[in-house]
């Protein structure tokens, strides 16, 4: 302690070890924290070289770092992370712990350069190294979690048909899936609004109760008619879901789409009659019932037509069956582009067609039946054959059983087919 | 922070005094850890703090991973030291200083730690000597990082102006090459710009 230019005590006093050591590794001071942690007394070490307690140590990097402060006047450093402690100091640490060992921060601060004497400081950093091990191994978990979360989101991206927009409906992320499925680049559609996907085919309602629905935070599931990028229908059951933030504003919307393109082919072959391409009988009896069901004032207000095309048995005798096929094509045909587009005519069986006028008052019902019959009526089968229909025509009355409806414009066609066809008859 | 601008002659004093303090890294790097090498001349520039990732990735290959060491010193003139050295260059140091083959990722650290630290009290010393400053190192802190990711977003954010001095250290017979870059700011510039007139003074009075 000759050379110490401080009070002894002052070191003594200091929670942290600080020793005394020249090029030849010669102790010449070593202070009260190191004899106690390290069970090495200064009187036992003082004036000995730290090779004899210490034989483990690197000393060519030790020298190296001596040198270094010594040269530079500036302190050196051991790496605090390390795995190798500069001297094994051994935690009481009765508590679990992942340390055995203290970890030691050393710093080799110039001391009396004249001299080459160094001062080494051990500080205890123990507790913070732990609470590091601590962060990284919960870091690494987080990074795992993390990993996972990739890769289930890679697997929705993939498999999973997704469009992000904001709430102004621009396209903020689209899923791979979607991409692939509309014929899109992500980098194309993102920042589109989204009624680029529109097909235009579905009525304005649809959209306008979807917007009401989502605006007002909540959820709207829906089957959609979309385009790809190349104008091909896409039919998608769709589930708009809005995204609020923590403070419950509507911030964007989250769509989710399965493909039902082929569920909407086989609805609409499943309604079709194969050989005419207009409704079937299924069709019109579905549409009956639901009418008959819930007597809904703006359905229940219609005309009933029954058209049955007037001597077909002799035109498939006569022709054969190729021609009567045709026979009910055009006839097929030619009812369709008569009505208006709101009407719906079906294919009853047979030679038979029905046809319902919805809003239409009887006056004007007659007129589009009379309108229907000389259509017809001009119509040529392969430019040759002329061909007529008898019509039966009455009004639905609200409540009545549907039944009876038919059997009213049964009864009507009946009378017309006695009465020398090729005409309208009315029973009400 | 306006204000913040060195004069041609503050410019000229600066690069002088770096050239120097560079000068006698390089040589205490060779007689302390027997290894020749070059520095190269410093750039220096005042940038925005934002820039500084601009700077770092020019001078670095973008996929190689990197060791990066940062030490503190404090003072009049007090800042920060970057010292930015690839993976397997610093494979080579640790090889170099550990006179082992394989060096262990410990020992790689810590040789990293070693040259940092000789260079950067090599440098900043001499130049606050040149300057009449104290200064006083801390102990610096290790990362191994992807290159993209040697200056993060937060960092960024903590100050405006910086000033940039850059060199690339180069040890051919060890196959071994870093960048350096001391980063000083705000009031640390002005401080220096300060001391550097007095210099100047001293010098031409």
């Amino acid at each position: 302690m000759d050379n110490l230019k401080c009070p002894e005590v002052l070191l003594n006093s200091l929670e942290n070890g600080h020793f005394v050591i020249d090029e030849n590794f010669t102790v010449t001071y070593w202070n009260r924290w190191l004899s106690v942690n390290t069970q090495i007394a200064s009187k036992e070490i003082i004036g000995r070289s730290l090779k004899e307690f210490y034989p483990d140590l690197n000393y060519r990097i030790l020298l190296r770092k001596i040198k270094t402060a010594l040269k530079l006047n500036t302190p050196t450093f051991y790496d605090s992370n390390s795995n190798t402690v500069f001297i094994p100091i051994t935690r009481n640490k009765v508590t679990k712990t992942a340390l055995k060992l203290m970890q030691q921060q050393v710093t080799i601060s110039p001391y009396l350069i004249n001299e080459n004497k160094v001062m080494i400081s051990i500080y205890n950093i123990s507790e913070l190294y732990e609470t590091k091990l601590s962060l990284v191994k919960e870091i690494n978990k987080v990074n795992q979690l993390n990993k996972i979360l990739k890769s289930d989101k890679n697997i929705i991206d993939k498999n999973i048909m997704m469009m992000k927009t904001s709430t102004n409906g621009k396209i903020i992320d689209v899923s791979t899936l979607f991409c692939d499925f509309f014929e899109y680049e992500r980098d194309d559609i993102i920042g589109k609004k989204a009624s680029i996907l529109k097909s235009g085919k579905l009525p304005d309602l649809v959209y306008k109760e979807l917007w009401n629905t989502i605006t007002n935070n909540k959820s709207w599931t829906g089957e959609v008619e979309n385009i790809t990028s190349a104008g091909e229908s896409r039919w998608v059951q769709s589930r708009i879901t809005p995204i609020l933030n923590d403070d419950g504003v509507l911030v964007e919307f989250n769509a989710v789409y399965q493909d039902i393109t082929n569920k909407k082919l086989l609805e609409v072959l499943y309604v079709t009659d194969h050989l005419t391409q207009i409704y079937n009988r299924t069709y019109f009896d579905g549409l009956m019932t639901s009418i008959a069901l819930h007597q809904r004032k703006a359905d229940t207000d219609f005309i009933i037509l029954i058209a049955d095309i007037d001597y077909f048995k002799s035109i498939n005798d006569t022709y054969g069956h190729q021609v009567g096929d045709e026979a009910l094509k055009d006839v097929a045909k030619v009812l369709k582009n008569s009505l208006r587009e709101n009407d719906v005519v079906a294919r009853w069986g047979g030679e038979e067609f029905v046809i319902m006028l919805k809003n239409t008052d009887l006056d004007e019902a007659q007129m589009i039946a009379e309108k229907l019959r000389a259509n017809i009526e001009q119509t040529k089968i392969q430019d040759t054959i002329n061909i007529t229909i008898s019509i039966g025509l009455t009004k639905y009355n609200l409540g009545e059983d549907t039944n009876l409806t038919f059997k009213r414009a049964d009864n009507a066609l009946y009378k017309a087919k006695e009465s020398g066809r090729n005409m309208v008859v009315v029973e009400l | 922070m306006n204000s913040i601008n060195f004069n041609e002659d503050q410019t000229d004093a600066l690069k002088e005094f770096m050239n120097i303090s560079v000068g006698q890294a390089t040589s205490h790097v060779a007689e302390l850890l027997d290894a020749f090498g070059t520095m190269h001349i410093p750039k220096i520039s005042i940038k925005d703090m934002s820039e500084l990732n601009q700077v770092v990735v020019e001078n670095i290959d973008k996929n190689l991973n990197y060791y990066v060491m940062k030490q503190l010193f404090a003072g009049k003139f007090g800042g920060e030291c970057v010292f930015i050295i690839s993976e397997d260059s610093a494979n080579n140091l640790g090889a170099h200083l550990y006179d082992i083959e394989n060096p262990l990722e410990d020992d790689i650290t810590d040789a990293v730690m070693e040259l940092t630290n000789i260079v950067t009290s090599s440098i900043v010393s001499r130049l606050t000597e040149e300057l009449d400053v104290q200064v006083q190192f801390f102990a610096p802190t290790s990362k191994l990082l992807n290159a993209s990711n040697i200056i993060d977003d937060d960092e960024v954010t903590s100050y405006s102006k910086i000033i940039v001095v850059s060199t690339e250290l180069e040890f051919k017979d060890q196959n071994i090459s870093a960048n350096i870059f001391i980063l000083t700011k705000d009031e640390a510039i002005i401080s220096l710009r300060d001391l550097i007139d007095k210099k100047l003074e001293e010098l031409y009075s």
